[in-house]
């Protein structure tokens, strides 16, 4: 492994100072499950590892009906993938969380961290994209609070300045009447990067659905919104036909690339099959 | 599992029962010793360069930079070490191979080979100091598909062989007259099969450690599963006599053959050791187990078949091209074994092979569990289910008409003893069901109606023992203690697959004492008997026999002195569980330890014997019944269940045995399904040298296997007929699932690995 220099933070304040100070080639170190790993492979150039674990008040979880579950940036995986409140109310993110790495991995990784790291494929980003998950975010100025799904700007980028932080996570509250679901697609049923995810978010009134966000992760240089599938379901009563013309839309709305893991004609034929598969999960929350 | 009664009928007091293994106990607490523990005051830290090119002339190496930056001790390159042509693969006693590799040379013949080393006080430091050491190459035309190496007048990897690529030359064997065969022939087959490049991938990545004493004598710790080979060649290429150089391997995570090479990194760290006057420690990366390790040889293949309506094999016309990599290492075994293996499995009285190994500007491929086997035996058995499609037949039926059976040659050109791949089958059909199964209701189950079932049949033979090609020769040494204990002295290797345990049980058996009471010392060629190395699923029948034959000598020797004492002829005494007892009064007895001690002034016996054995070679059976799902949407084979029924002639530790199946299962549904070691045709370089992208099946993957072990046919070369199963499961788990996926939705794959994209593309041609 490459030398670095290791610092650690007592405050978010400190840790700007630091990301800003160190300059470019310095990274925040939480779980780590990605950032040593890709400094072992000399997959990453780093010079300074500015630790985040000290600082108070990142470990918190919460919930309420009208704010919904906020967790801070040091959660790990592993203890919200355990918690009864997730696999109760949010299937989805249950899902995911449990479909990421190992057991070992989920208990160091933080939902935060993998969603900063900002690859395509993770497998948190779609259930919260779906569930229109918001990103708080410190800086030494002002705090500001943005949708996730505005995060994003390319594989590995993001919309953080320099010196900003990621503090938490706020997915809102889930309905009585909604539906969700994440499959994720891969060659193996555990220690597994995610050759395509699908997720669907719906909510049913009188069995018609007024709401749906469907994300698709591994299948464009972010984790995609699929609009035009979803205008097509929203109204419908989600009959076969109708999910089947609107899973062959999200196909359409897709950009994925061929790499050694798939190419990019079977991605797209597995955004249609994952998409009517997990709209019919979503909605056996209603059977 | 279960077991059939024993053929021959001997009350075993060890032998055939699952004792606890004799490293089950340290390797749980972690305190068990493998290569990369051992620590020596003073290690540097040794890292290689390796070439970002695939085949490419170095035209100069400037390492003044690497050589200045603290830290750093030592940096070499083709320019300061020695200059000696040698073997990748140096089997004893064979000249299979050419001598085609330098420790270093100015020429780099694929993308990730070693260039350059450096020892430094820190691993941190001797990586960084790589990036200091600058290389200029005139680029070479690379090849890296065996097609194009083939063509006439492609770029030569290499001025030493056979030319024209070729690792060796073409092997060509000719029973019968195919021509003639195939006029006899009711229909023809005809077929082209492709197998891709699955890794080992062992859990223990390649490590060694060199210490140079003040007698300039080398000690030399390395992973290895051929500890005198490696032994034989450093002291070759190194210019010195064997006792100035010492290998020793303790546990080890694993090898599957891969880890039978010496290899670069192992001259560069006793160089680089010898240069510095200081320990040397090179622990491969994971990447470098891909890249500078060994995988098994992609492989094409061309096979006609000829039957009658009967179900009769008239005639075989079979070619094959193996892809050796940038080296020979073990492509001319692998082709020999690969190529004969098709004389056999279904019997055949004409048939024509014809198998070539070709050089590429890829990673070198070598040895692995199933040896050129595995890609031929998939073609065949393959092609045999589609003949039995042909007919209308159920290929259970096809396969037993046709299976090879005693008397039969053998590939090693010998008639074959213990049979027993009749009574697999059998024994398969009965247990699962199968006919029940072809008749099946085929209606896709409604709440899954995209996924379709389907069984299949794979069936292999492999031998224990590398004869012909190696004249192999298995030692032991044992000794009895005067306390009544007994050491038992080896030079085969511990894998991890339990062959101590194996071996000590064999002889504790023979000589009639505890298994608890015989201790093993291994894994140190200046003390144990020499040994060939732990491949060609020979252990337990080659060394098992060696053993077995100095037990029974000190066994005499024990009852001498016994009798001696008891003041009896020896033929009036028995020896069992450590006792001796005159049999016609059994009150009149006394134990091992006081047979040996001294008493009476006399002193304590000092017994030592040596067993040599050199076999020919025994063959293990084994028919594995498959069950797949297939999801016809996303084109994913699910592994559901797996029946192996082996045949291994006498079992001598049953839980290791079941062990080795599943794990050859495991290892071949990998290879079936996801394994593919990838290389980027046009440049060489390696798309997936990782864990991350090299897709092995884990635990939750697994299917449930229920292993059956048949011995029905023991060899009497092998101790109370034993048998190899080291390399057999993971050569009939493959066509099973071939086969089964066939029967599940319709489509005949004739490659390896089938992935859902393969799946996907054939079910839409199907339908068009």
């Amino acid at each position: 492994m490459r030398r670095f220099e290791y610092h650690r933070a007592e405050t978010l304040e400190e840790a700007s100072r630091l990301l800003t100070d160190l300059g470019d080639d310095s990274f925040l170190f939480a779980g780590g499950t990605d950032l040593l790993v890709e400094i072992r492979e000399r997959l990453r150039r780093v010079r300074n590892v500015i630790d985040v674990k000290q600082i108070p008040g990142l470990s918190d979880i919460t919930y309420d009906e009208t704010r919904g579950l906020t967790f801070g940036a040091l959660v790990t995986v592993g203890r919200l993938e355990r918690l009864p409140l997730v696999r109760q109310r949010y299937p989805n993110l249950r899902a995911a969380f449990a479909s990421l790495g190992s057991i070992q991995v989920r208990n160091r990784a933080t939902v935060v961290g993998n969603i900063c790291r900002a690859s395509p494929s993770a497998d948190t980003i779609p259930p919260l994209i779906a569930d229109g998950a918001f990103v708080h975010i410190y800086s030494r100025t002002n705090m500001r609070v943005i949708p996730l799904a505005e995060f994003f700007t390319g594989p590995g980028k993001s919309v953080l300045a320099k010196g900003e932080i990621v503090t938490g996570i706020t997915v809102p509250p889930a309905g009585d009447n909604t539906g969700k679901a994440y499959i994720k697609h891969g060659r193996r049923k555990a220690m597994e990067l995610s050759t395509v995810g699908v997720a669907v978010s719906l909510t049913m009134e009188d069995g018609v659905c007024n709401d749906i966000r469907i994300a698709l992760g591994a299948v464009g240089a972010t984790v995609l919104r699929a609009p035009e599938a979803e205008a097509m379901l929203r109204g419908t009563t989600l009959d076969a036909v109708t999910v089947k013309s609107a899973a062959d839309k999200a196909m359409e709305e897709c950009t994925p690339i061929s790499n050694v893991r798939a190419s990019a004609d079977y991605r797209r034929d597995m955004v249609g099959v994952l998409t009517g598969r997990a709209i019919k999960q979503a909605l056996e929350a209603f059977a | 599992m279960n077991m059939t009664t024993p053929i021959e009928k001997r009350d075993f007091k060890i032998v055939g029962k699952s004792v606890r293994r004799d490293d089950v106990l340290e390797k749980v607490t972690g305190e068990a010793q493998y290569t990369g523990d051992v620590k020596l005051t003073g290690t540097l830290h040794g890292k290689i360069k390796r070439a970002a090119i695939a085949h490419a002339r170095i035209k100069s190496i400037d390492v003044s930079r690497a050589l200045a930056y603290p830290g750093v001790k030592a940096v070499l390159t083709h320019e300061n070490v020695p200059r000696v042509l040698h073997y990748g693969s140096p089997h004893p006693r064979s000249a299979s191979c050419t001598k085609d590799q330098y420790i270093l040379d100015d020429k780099v013949r694929f993308w990730g080979e070693g260039v350059a080393a450096v020892a430094a006080i820190s691993e941190e430091i001797a990586d960084e100091a790589l990036d200091l050491i600058e290389v200029e190459y005139e680029p070479l035309p690379a090849v890296i598909e065996p097609e194009d190496a083939a063509q006439p007048g492609a770029p030569l990897i290499h001025d030493v062989g056979p030319g024209g690529n070729l690792v060796l030359d073409p092997v060509r064997v000719n029973r019968g007259d195919v021509e003639a065969g195939f006029a006899l022939a009711d229909f023809v087959l005809e077929g082209t099969f492709s197998g891709g490049r699955p890794h080992p991938a062992y859990m223990e990545p390649n490590v060694c450690i060199a210490d140079w004493d003040g007698s300039n004598k080398l000690t030399f710790w390395t992973s290895t599963q051929s500890s005198f080979m490696v032994r034989g060649i450093l002291a070759e290429v190194l210019g010195l006599p064997l006792t100035k150089v010492r290998v020793l391997v303790d546990h080890m995570g694993g090898g599957f053959g891969a880890k039978q090479d010496c290899f670069q990194h192992e001259f560069l760290c006793a160089l680089l050791a010898k240069e510095t006057r200081r320990p040397v420690k090179m622990e491969f990366t994971r990447h470098e187990t891909f890249v500078a390790g060994r995988s098994r040889h992609p492989c094409k293949i061309w096979l006609k078949q000829g039957f009658k309506n009967d179900g009769t094999l008239v005639a075989r016309d079979m070619k094959l091209v193996y892809d050796s990599g940038a080296y020979g290492s073990h492509g001319p075994g692998v082709t020999i074994v690969g190529t004969t293996a098709a004389t056999s499995l279904y019997r055949c009285e004409n048939v024509r092979l014809e198998g070539r190994c070709v050089y590429t500007n890829t990673p070198i491929n070598g040895a692995f569990r199933g040896y050129g086997v595995v890609q031929s035996y998939y073609a065949l058995d393959i092609q045999m289910d589609e003949a039995a499609e042909r007919l209308g037949m159920d290929p259970a039926e096809l396969k037993l008409k046709n299976v090879v059976r005693a008397g039969d040659i053998a590939p090693s050109g010998h008639p074959i003893l213990g049979h027993g791949l009749e009574i697999c089958i059998q024994h398969g059909v009965e247990k699962i069901g199968w006919k029940a199964l072809r008749e099946r209701d085929r209606t896709p189950d409604p709440k899954h109606p995209h996924i379709r079932k389907g069984w299949g049949i794979g069936c292999e033979m492999h031998g224990s023992s590398a004869y012909p090609g190696i004249k192999e020769q298995g030692n032991a040494t044992v000794k009895v203690n005067e306390d009544g204990t007994v050491t038992l002295l080896t030079g085969a290797a511990g894998l991890g697959t339990g062959a101590h345990t194996a071996l000590a049980q064999i002889v504790a058996e023979e000589l009639g004492v505890r298994f608890e009471d015989v201790g093993t010392v291994h894994g140190d060629t200046d003390v144990v008997p020499w040994d060939i190395g732990a491949f060609a699923s020979h252990t337990t029948y080659l060394v098992g026999t060696a053993a077995k034959m100095a037990a029974g000598k000190v066994r005499a020797a024990v009852l001498e002195r016994a009798a001696m004492k008891l003041q009896v002829s020896p033929g009036e005494i028995d020896l069992s569980e450590g006792k001796v007892f005159v049999v016609a009064e059994t009150d009149r007895c006394m134990t091992v330890a006081e047979a040996m001690g001294p008493s009476r002034g006399i002193p304590a016996a000092n017994i030592v014997a040596n067993g040599t054995y050199e076999p020919t070679k025994s063959y293990s059976f084994a028919a594995h019944f498959t069950e797949v799902d297939v999801d016809t949407e996303t084109g994913i084979v699910e592994v559901k269940r797996v029946v192996p029924v082996h045949d291994i002639g006498r079992v001598i530790h049953p839980i290791a045995a079941q062990g080795q199946i599943e794990g050859g299962i495991q290892q071949g549904i990998g290879h079936t399904l996801t394994e593919d070691y990838v290389i980027d045709k046009k440049t060489g370089r390696s798309l997936n040298a990782g864990l991350v992208d090299y897709k092995m099946p884990l635990s939750m993957d697994m299917p449930d296997i229920e292993t059956v072990i048949l011995e029905a046919a023991p060899d009497p070369g092998g101790p109370w007929g034993a048998k190899g199963v080291g390399e057999d499961p993971i050569i009939a788990i493959g066509p099973s699932i071939a086969n089964a996926i066939y029967d599940a939705i319709g489509v005949r794959f004739h490659h390896y690995p089938i992935t859902p994209e393969d799946i996907l593309k054939a079910l839409r041609e199907k339908d068009a």
